[in-house]
């Protein structure tokens, strides 16, 4: 059986950062630096988080609302 | 060290459970939970010197710098995934003080509550599909009835006319491609999609970004409960056989902390 591949040390960085710089809770509040600021001052990322959106045309329209589908 | 350092708190995530924080004080950070009102946020103090909003400005191009600590953020939340459910907060994510985590405890509680009761036994895994078009365009021209048949008309064609059918041909190539790239990455994504409790698309990242010689045509991520795993193993494997030789190679990556499925930006449920 094909597993799927289980998380080890060489996890990429891109993984990683495709989440933690990019995902998870963002509160607003007394935070020292907001959130999105460091979007904007993360030069070697800045290509990632404006990065292309190509697939918007492939996807097709039964894609549009599949973020939040609940099945 | 500058004279003016301060400490700052850094919140990791926020958990329902409180976890064995001493087990996570392998690296010298000493994490520990802030709690309120029947959740536990947790944290550690980091120095100004790194986390001021000026501070990190100036850090941040720093690669190695923020490999090592966005690494270091993982591995924490990582760590108390494995004892409970966590809601894992984004990168830097940095407080004056242990009071306003506080707060932050209070104000948010109700939804943090619920967030965290909603990814119960459930991980997050990712999906990025990559395509190497040119095997795929071999593949189209071997078989594809549509495309044979032009190739034959500019075989039986004079120069001039063979010229313009050899362009409509191109043209049709790249139709199918896309096509057939999207029909590939759409049939995936929701087969997997019916396996789990919860699916997003994301976008697509570059080359530059991926250092990959294929382009990314899908970047997704799965909410999969304990009791799917089996069959979204199963559905996955599947799909990397069927697709396998058709140039598309699928990258899955997991179990992961929730990060794609904890917002609680645009919550409409907000009105108690």
């Amino acid at each position: 059986m094909d597993n799927v591949m289980l998380k080890s040390k060489d996890v990429t960085l891109l993984e990683i950062l495709d989440r933690v710089l990019d995902k998870g809770v963002v509160v607003s509040g007394d935070i020292v630096i907001s959130v999105a600021d460091v979007d904007l001052v993360y030069v070697g990322l800045k290509v990632l988080l404006s990065s292309v959106e190509a697939m918007e045309r492939l996807r097709g329209a039964p894609f549009a609302g599949a973020g939040e589908e609940p099945t | 060290m500058e004279a003016s350092a301060r400490d700052l708190v850094y919140l990791y995530c926020i958990t329902k459970v409180k976890p064995h924080c001493a087990d996570l004080q392998k690296n010298g950070i000493k994490v520990y939970p802030i709690y309120s009102q029947g959740i536990y946020a947790i944290v550690s103090k980091v120095s100004s010197n790194n986390f001021s909003e000026d501070n990190l400005k100036k850090k941040l191009p720093d690669m190695s710098w923020v490999e090592q600590n966005v690494r270091q953020h993982e591995n924490l939340v990582e760590a108390i995934m494995s004892e409970t459910t966590v809601l894992p907060f984004k990168f830097a994510t940095v407080f004056q003080t242990e009071k306003n985590v506080e707060k932050l405890l209070k104000e948010h509680n109700a939804e943090f509550k619920r967030i965290i009761a909603d990814l119960k036994d459930a991980h997050e895994w990712g999906l990025k599909i990559y395509c190497n078009p040119e095997k795929l365009k071999v593949l189209l021209e071997e078989k594809n009835e549509q495309i044979r048949g032009k190739a034959q008309e500019i075989a039986s064609a004079g120069k001039g006319k063979a010229y313009f059918l050899k362009k409509k041909k191109d043209e049709l190539i790249k139709n199918i491609l896309n096509e057939k790239i999207s029909e590939y990455t759409q049939n995936s994504f929701e087969k997997l999609e019916k396996m789990s409790s919860r699916a997003k698309i994301n976008k697509v990242l570059p080359k530059e970004v991926t250092e990959k010689k294929e382009d990314m045509v899908l970047n997704s991520a799965f909410l999969v409960n304990k009791k799917q795993i089996i069959g979204f193993n199963r559905v996955l494997a599947n799909l990397k056989t069927k697709y396998s030789d058709k140039g598309l190679i699928l990258d899955c990556s997991g179990p992961w902390p929730p990060y794609n499925f904890c917002s609680i930006r645009g919550n409409e449920e907000k009105h108690g």
